[in-house]
Formats: structure tokens, sequence, C-alpha cells
């Protein structure tokens, strides 16, 4: 400092070393912002913290390519360190020495540590996925009692299947209680004899929300599960590490109830048409081997006529030749000739006789099927009166339509009145 | 093929296989009548089980709370699974 007449004029050093003093006095802190314009540069990694007012910081470089989970553009973090002032340039920076990631960031930075876990003990293996029973005895759910999710399955499991079989657990879906109930239903649910299939279904919600799915012991249970486990947590884009440890994921609780039951309707026309092609097969075998049966009885007795007659005009021409010498041996022949014939006609009726028993067995089957037996045992078969079509369902009757109701006795003719 | 070999309680899944398989067989075309015969009532039998399967079907719900749930009998304290 120097003085100027009455003046007292101070060197900027001697400034910035007051101001710096001042900086000293104040202890490392912790503060919790957003990182923005990130960019390391010599040795330091140079951000700002902003969140409402900003400020510069820096970190080392070394220190920061250590960290486990790095800040990108716009990351909450919390960042603790000493407020410098630094001299040179008269700005105030923070020297960050600990750098956390916060809110959301921490929260995907610990399911990514819990996922590589996961992987590391290869419990996200596909090898792992197991196949669903195609007709479960009795279904797990294990959701909220109230939520959207419950409604939304239960409605389309009915819909699709309408005796289905479930036991619902209700549990909380979000907040700390949730983890440890959520992994109760699941082993309760597994040891239960009948449950066949496990649902664990949530609507969307915030990632914190869904916090409770990416949690270890959930993960855990699932994966030690013996029921295979379908799991239908949050929408399409929040995909939950319970959704990946599970046996089967679908996007929604809807989608869930599609993958643990099948379609009545289609799998009583599955039943229907197998049987109406096993019958087919059958009548279609029986007029193959009939008809084979009856070619083969003709070319049979072509073939022993022809045998036959071979067989005499040999012995004629031999006769003939040989008439004087083998006259006396000519007169044993035509007995031999007619043991022969009655050996292959007894042999060629047998193979028919046997066949004739399978053609038989085929059309007693056949009967059983035949839709005059169902009308024997009592029943009825409404026809249409003109065309004589099956009128299987009331709604396909037109009012006034004429209707012809075949019984056990006779046909009755009716007509719809609606 | 897979037979009607599943003597003890078939599944339904096995069932409706082996369904499947039956018809398939049948409808290939190659089987004699004696075959036919012995696929047909096979078919049949797998035909029965998936029908007997699904009339036993029954639409029901039970529902309880978490708190209801009986606790672990005896089981091992939390993080016994793999690791």
């Amino acid at each position: 400092m120097k003085h100027v007449g009455r003046r007292a004029v101070w060197s900027l050093p001697e400034v910035t070393a007051a101001i710096s003093r001042r900086f000293g006095d104040i202890p490392p802190v912790w503060v919790e912002a957003e990182v923005q314009n990130l960019r390391p540069a010599g040795g330091q990694v140079y951000f700002t913290l902003a969140g409402g007012d900003a400020m510069d910081a820096s970190m080392n470089r070394i220190v920061y390519d250590r960290l486990e989970a790095k800040p990108g553009e716009g990351t909450l973090v919390q960042a603790y360190g000493r407020v410098e002032f630094w001299r040179q340039r008269s700005q105030v920076r923070m020297r960050v020495e600990r750098l956390e990631l916060a809110g959301e960031g921490l929260l995907r930075a610990q399911v990514e540590a819990l996922r590589r876990l996961l992987t590391s003990e290869g419990l996200l293996a596909p090898a792992r996925k197991r196949p669903l029973p195609v007709l479960p005895a009795r279904i797990g759910l294990v959701t909220s009692g109230q939520g959207a999710a419950r409604e939304d399955f239960l409605r389309a499991l009915w819909s699709r299947f309408p005796a289905a079989d479930v036991l619902l657990v209700d549990v909380p879906v979000q907040g700390e209680a949730a983890p440890a109930a959520v992994v109760r239903a699941v082993r309760h649910l597994d040891l239960h004899p009948e449950i066949e299939v496990i649902v664990v279904a949530r609507g969307g919600g915030s990632l914190e929300d869904l916090m409770a799915f990416n949690s270890e012991a959930v993960c855990l249970a699932i994966a030690a599960a013996r029921t295979p486990v379908v799991s239908a947590v949050g929408h399409e884009r929040d995909v939950t590490l319970c959704d990946e440890v599970a046996d089967v994921r679908v996007s929604t609780p809807t989608a869930a109830a599609a993958a643990v039951v099948p379609d009545a309707a289609a799998l009583d026309r599955h039943l229907a048409q197998a049987g109406d092609r096993l019958s087919r097969q059958l009548a279609q075998a029986r007029r193959v081997a009939s008809e084979r049966l009856a070619a083969r009885a003709g070319a049979l007795g072509q073939a022993l006529r022809s045998r036959g007659v071979r067989a005499a005009d040999r012995v004629d021409a031999t006769h003939r030749r040989l008439a004087p010498a083998l006259a006396r041996l000519a007169r044993g022949a035509p007995p031999r000739v007619e043991a022969l014939g009655t050996a292959l006609a007894r042999a060629a009726r047998a193979r028919s006789v046997d066949a004739g028993r399978r053609l038989e067995r085929a059309d007693s089957l056949l009967a059983l099927l035949s839709p005059d037996r169902t009308v024997a045992r009592g029943y009825a078969i409404v026809r249409d009166a003109g065309s004589d079509r099956v009128i299987g369902a009331a709604a396909s009757a037109r009012p006034g339509q004429k209707l012809s109701i075949q019984m056990r006795d006779d046909r009755l003719p009716v007509e719809v009145r609606r | 093929m897979s037979g009607g070999g599943e003597e003890v309680r078939p599944t339904f899944e096995g069932a409706l296989a082996a369904l499947d398989e039956v018809v398939r067989r049948l409808e290939s075309g190659d089987v004699g009548l004696e075959e036919a015969v012995a696929l047909f009532e096979e078919g049949q039998r797998h035909l029965a089980v998936c029908r007997e399967r699904l009339a036993a079907a029954e639409r029901r719900i039970e529902e309880l709370t978490a708190d209801e749930l009986p606790r672990d009998p005896g089981a091992p304290p939390e993080a016994q699974p793999p690791f």
C-alpha cells in the first residue's frame, strides 16, 4: 500500500490476497447441484455447478476418472470441496474432492450396479428363462389391491379364459415396505402347490416409484422361485431389473394375462378341429383299406384262376405228348392241382377276414362319432329346414325361419318366433 | 414319436402336444388301417385329457394382503439365495 496525497492506494495482489484469506475461513461443504458444461483440460476437469445460481468448479482428472458413476450433462450431483478464490483471475471456484450422483442419477447408478451383480451371477442369462405352462392350475398375482394393474390384468384374464383361478396377494408396490412385502408374496406363492405361474404387476411410474422392483431382495426372490414368473412392471420404456430377472417380461398387465392363459375360444376350436381331423383320417384310412382289399381280392381270384388254368393246360399238354407212357401218372395230377387251389383260396380268405375285422373296428369307432348316436342318446339336432344346415347357436336363427329338429324317432318341423 | 407313454397324470400341454402329433402322423398319409385305428384311439385319449382339464378349471379369486401371509415357516434368513 502507498499513499498518494491523502489517498491510500493498494496493489492488486494485496487486494486479492486479502480476499483469498477470507475464503480460507470457509470450511469445505457438500453442495447439491446440476453439472453443466463439463470439459477436461490438462490435469483438471472443469464444469459448472448450477441450481438457482451457478459456480465454476474443477476436479482433479485422475480422481474424476476413477469415479464409479460419472455425471453427464445436467446430472444432479452432490459435490464436496472447498470454495476457493483464484487470485490470478479473481475467480471463485469450487475445488471438488468428492463427487456423487444424486436424485435419479443416483438411482440409475444403483440399478446399473445391481444389474452388473445379477449379470455376473448369471441370473439374467436367457438360458435360465423357463417356459410358462399352457394351462396353469392356479395363477399367483402379486400387485396392489387398489391399482389399475389389478383391474386390467383380471379383466383381460377372464375375458380370454373365463375359468382362470387366481390367488392375489395385495402388496404395497412403492415405498419402503414394498420390497419386503413383494419378496414375501413371491415366496408364499412359490411354495403354494397349486400355483403354476406367478405374475408380478405394477403400472408405470417414476424411477423412484419403481425402485422396489429394482431392489436386490425382489430380484433374488424372483430368481430363486421354482415357479415361472411373469413381470409386468412399468411401461414399455421403463425396464426394471425385476423384468429382466423374470422368466417372461411383458409391458402391460393386459399382456401378462395373454401370456399366462390360453385363449379359451381358440383352444376349443383347436380341440374340435383335432377331433374332426382324427375322425376324417380314420374314415380315409378305412376307405383306402377297403379299396385295396377289393382290388386284392380281385387280383387273387384272377391269379388263382389263371394258375389253375395254366396247370390244367400243362397237364393236358403233357397228357397229349406223353399220353401213352404217362397215362397213369397224369391221372394223379388233377387232384394235386385241386389241392394247390384250395390252399391258395384258404390263405386269401384268411387275409380278407383279417382285413374285414379291421374295417369293422374302424366302422364301429366312426359310428360312435356319428350324429345318429348323439340323437339316440336323447339329444336333438336343429337344422335349417331348407338347406339342412346345422344351427349351432340361437343367435344364428332368424325370426320366421323354418327349422327341423331331428329327434330319436323322427324330424319335427318348427318355426322361429321371437 | 411322443406316444401315450405318460401314464401318471399327463400334463395339459403334454396331452395337447401328443394330440397334435397324432393328428400330424395320421395326416401324413402313410399309415395303414391298423395303425390308423390305434392312432385314432390314442388321439381320442389325449383329447379326453385336454377336455377333462379344461372342464375342471373354475373361475375363482382369493385375495390376501401381505400382512396376512404366514411368516416363512422356518425359512432361512433373508439373503440365502445364490450369493
